[in-house]
């Protein structure tokens, strides 16, 4: 009773008039019905005559028919008022599917974070042996030796790909941290895109 | 991502047909009483089937008005899942970014590997 109280005027008033309403609907719908068949009922003296008194019958059927169809779909209407009010004010029900979405999205979230740590153990092996190919190969001795990283880097995108692959002189530099530092930069979550991988390494 | 779990707005779902078959009652009671020979059993049973589902409309919608009453505040919700909404999205960013650059990579190798 305490929490009616607290409730403000308008929320009172809204929910008195859906009372209201569903009231009037569905005793509009009974009674007509219940008019529509009493009027069914075939009398054998009529103060007017026959023709008259069922084109009188028939008029007040279909206004009666008209307002079971009318009160039944001002039902339907506070049908879908109280859906919306319910999808707006309803708490506990908005916080649980907030909660579910949430989780939803938390679990896939762990999943891509999980594979994207996988898959860049995975390719550390691979790309430590491909650096050994590369710099064992004579591509690395036509490289203009000691540039910074991101020259390198850079240089190799604009003149194409035949010197090898972007990543090998981080981990020159890197080989005594461990792998862990080779495929940072597709998988390390603070990087933002190329710019940050030579200011990590540089 | 909202998929209608919520019990009660499945149950308005339910009470907006059963209006329409009430609707729909009616009719076919009125149509059976102007036949010629109307069929007594079939009259009873559309009727009694008729009063029950007002019956049944007005109790569950009275009851969710009653629910809505003891639940309602005047206050706005303020919650929301944006934050999980962002975190998921920048991790779909990431494995993005890792597959174009694993895409690259296996670009390049396959450069090597052609005739030249």
């Amino acid at each position: 009773m305490s929490q009616q109280r607290v409730l403000p005027q308008s929320k009172e008033t809204l929910l008195q008039s859906y009372n209201k309403r569903l009231k009037d609907d569905i005793k509009s719908v009974m009674d007509n019905f219940t008019e529509i068949i009493k009027t069914a009922k075939i009398e054998e003296e009529t103060q007017v005559s026959r023709a008259t008194q069922s084109e009188q019958d028939h008029y007040e059927m279909h206004v009666r028919a008209a307002n079971i169809v009318r009160a039944g779909e001002s039902l339907m209407k506070l049908v879908s008022d109280l859906k919306q009010f319910l999808i707006l004010n309803d708490f506990p029900s908005v916080n649980e599917s907030i909660n579910q979405n949430n989780q939803q999205l938390h679990s896939l979230q762990e999943e891509c974070d999980k594979k994207l740590i996988a898959l860049r153990d995975e390719i550390a092996i691979d790309l430590y042996e491909l650096e050994e190919e590369y710099y064992s190969s004579s591509y690395s001795l036509c490289d203009t030796g000691d540039l910074p990283l991101c020259e390198v880097y850079w240089n190799q995108d604009s003149l194409g790909s035949p010197e090898g692959i972007s990543t090998p002189p981080a981990p020159r530099m890197a080989e005594p941290m461990g792998t862990g530092a080779e495929t940072s930069t597709p998988s390390h979550p603070h990087v933002n895109g190329q710019g940050a991988a030579p200011t990590e390494h540089a | 991502i909202l998929p209608m779990a919520n019990e009660r707005l499945r149950v308005l779902e339910e009470i907006e047909k059963e209006i329409a078959a009430i609707l729909q009652n009616a009719g076919s009671v009125t149509s059976e009483l102007s036949k010629e020979k109307p069929n007594e059993r079939l009259l009873d049973r559309q009727a009694s089937q008729f009063t029950a589902s007002v019956q049944k409309v007005e109790s569950e919608l009275s009851n969710q008005i009653r629910y809505l009453t003891q639940v309602a505040t005047g206050q706005p919700h303020e919650g929301s899942s944006y934050s999980a909404r962002k975190d998921c999205q920048m991790a779909l960013h990431r494995v993005d970014h890792a597959r174009r650059k694993l895409g690259e990579l296996a670009r390049t190798c396959e450069q090597m590997l052609e005739p030249q």
